[in-house]
């Protein structure tokens, strides 16, 4: 079976036992372990703000290492419309739907986080993707809702994504239910969002009647650039929100504080049987545990905290500025990304609670030894990050949103953002740049583009949920 | 009987390169619609003045914003900043134009 394949069927996968087949894999360690290696990445690819503008597109890279094009760009969707600003993408089907005769793992929703549009791209071909359908900002409008974020496929026939605003650009956001059968929109998930205002990202587990959101800030706010008065003016998000998955309903709020600044991913343990997670808080730089106490509510402790950093050529110390992290498929790892500083670290969670930093990889930032691969220029630094099923590849892009890049990175508006990867040696617990992989999106065709959001047509550590 | 040259405007559009163009623009026609309009590529993302990508300079002449321009804060209009996606001029305009003025109008915090 291909890695590329979107749908294992049920004697391949060893899902016998259940009667029906559906996308994706009856648990995680059945992913981690069955499925081959990834041959091809979808990556979101953003013009909006470079210097020489043009539509956004989704672009593939060849991942397979017996390929002559291995680590190349090979094919571009190119956007109907210039401004979406592409950001992140999920699937109409994953391992949540694994019951669900019918379905597969097929299209996927590229929700533009600036124009509000929401691309669905059909690519039963994984090397061979087409645009089918587009909804358009005024039909998303219409349910007073903006700025779709995290689509994730949900049990049911239904795709569920994250809105930061409302019709105007400003709060409170909510979530806009798709059908997974013809994309139309069916209208608001959420029954009750009680003090819900601000939203980001989520991650959900029927299993517990759960789901978790996080807040980044009105779009109005975080659009035009990040600016310090904006904090001062707590326009910024310090919380996340426990909601009733069944009800749909907002149950309680988790107040940071200033021990939480902008808590941006939230990652669940893939084990269904798990209750806690991770997030994790861009601005204050550091990791959140939230879990499950034994009287049903929520709790939550910082266990990953770092420190700002002095730098000659900035006034004031520096933050890490966590914004991306990730759960290894058999929960053992975590991943996070300091875009500022310009690393990506790997900690050892097996004792959830007690995170271990094993290692870490320094590329560009403010910090990094290294601002160079193959006689290229690391323009940003590590950000968005996708693992390999099997844990050994950990792929990363260098751009974070327009704007903020603008401001911190501004080269990447000349000539656009890079790919990278580490070898992972999770029986080691240690990681290694692969000096030979670099995807240069600078040469993109059409010109130069910001990459973020990674995909394998597989499935991935960031795309499945297991019921 | 209606002037179709009624309420139309020259604007100007000036790039930190140098390089300059003009448009003609309508009666209550946004700055970016026109420019879309004539082929002439300027940035814009969100195009209901949310998101700042546009932002630019009015050297000269005067504009209405349709809708609230919540991507700019009050000290950047009063400094003379305005959201091409959401304007329409009112006299013979001159912007400056670029992908980089949305950061130069917010700044690098901690730099």
């Amino acid at each position: 079976m291909s890695t590329d394949e979107p749908s294992p069927h049920a004697e391949q996968s060893g899902h016998e036992h259940h009667e029906v087949e559906g996308p994706g894999y009856p648990t995680p360690g059945a992913m981690r372990t069955e499925s081959e290696r990834e041959k091809t990445a979808y990556v979101m690819a953003p013009r909006v703000g470079m210097a020489n503008d043009g539509p956004d597109f989704v672009g593939v890279i060849d991942l397979d290492p017996e390929s002559d094009t291995y680590s190349e760009l090979i094919d571009t969707i190119e956007m109907p419309n210039k401004g979406d600003e592409l950001h992140h993408f999920g699937w109409n089907a994953c391992s949540s739907s694994c019951h669900a005769e019918g379905l597969s793992r097929q299209y996927l929703v590229v929700p533009g986080q600036r124009s509000s549009r929401i691309h669905i791209i059909d690519a039963e071909d994984p090397r061979n993707p087409e645009m089918v359908n587009v909804i358009e900002p005024e039909e998303v409008f219409e349910y007073d809702l903006s700025a779709p974020h995290t689509v994730h496929c949900v049990p049911g026939g239904k795709i569920v994504i994250s809105m930061l605003g409302d019709a105007e650009g400003e709060l409170p956001g909510g979530f806009l239910q798709l059908d997974q059968e013809d994309f139309s929109i069916d209208g608001h998930w959420e029954a009750d969002r009680g003090e819900m205002e601000m939203n980001y990202d989520y991650w959900y587990q029927p299993r517990h009647d759960v789901l978790i959101s996080s807040e980044w800030a009105a779009p109005n706010t975080y659009y035009p650039g990040f600016d310090l008065d904006d904090v001062e003016a707590d326009k910024y998000g310090d919380s996340i929100h426990v909601w009733s998955w069944d009800d749909r309903e907002h149950i309680q709020s988790l107040e940071f504080g200033e021990r939480g600044q902008i808590p941006l991913e939230v990652r669940m343990s893939h084990n269904p049987e798990e209750t806690q997670g991770y997030v994790g808080a861009a601005l204050s730089s550091n990791i959140i545990r939230f879990y499950e106490e034994d009287d049903g509510t929520w709790d939550w402790d910082v266990v990953i905290d770092e420190e700002p950093r002095e730098h000659e050529d900035w006034d004031m110390p520096v933050p890490p500025l966590i914004t991306d992290i990730l759960l290894s498929l058999d929960d053992q790892y975590l991943f996070f990304s300091n875009w500022l500083h310009g690393d990506v670290r790997m900690y050892d969670v097996s004792d959830a609670a007690s995170p271990r930093l094993v290692d870490q990889v320094w590329a560009g930032g403010l910090f990094g030894d290294r601002q160079e691969i193959q006689d290229t220029e690391i323009r940003g630094a590590p950000q968005m990050l996708q693992l390999s099923r099997d844990g050994r590849r950990l792929y990363w892009t260098t751009s974070l949103f327009s704007s903020w890049d603008n401001q911190f990175f501004p080269d990447i508006a000349e000539d656009g953002s890079l790919m990278l990867k580490a070898d992972v040696y999770p029986d080691e617990g240690r990681m290694e740049l692969d000096e030979e992989f670099l995807v240069d999106f600078g040469d993109a065709p059409g010109g130069p583009a910001r990459a973020h959001e990674i995909r394998w047509p597989g499935g991935d550590c960031t795309s499945d949920v297991w019921q | 009987m209606v002037d179709a040259e009624e309420g139309r405007h020259a604007v100007e559009l000036c790039w930190s390169g140098g390089q300059s163009e003009t448009i003609r623009v309508d009666r209550d026609e946004t700055i970016v619609d026109a420019a879309e309009a004539a082929a002439v590529a300027i940035p814009y993302g969100c195009l209901y003045g949310a998101c700042g990508t546009c932002t630019a300079e009015l050297l000269a002449g005067e504009i209405t914003h349709l809708k609230p321009p919540r991507a700019l804060k009050d000290q950047s209009l009063e400094a003379g900043y305005i959201l091409p996606c959401i304007a329409t001029p009112e006299t013979d305009c001159r912007l400056r134009l670029g992908h980089d003025i949305q950061a130069e109008v917010v700044g690098t915090p901690w730099k």
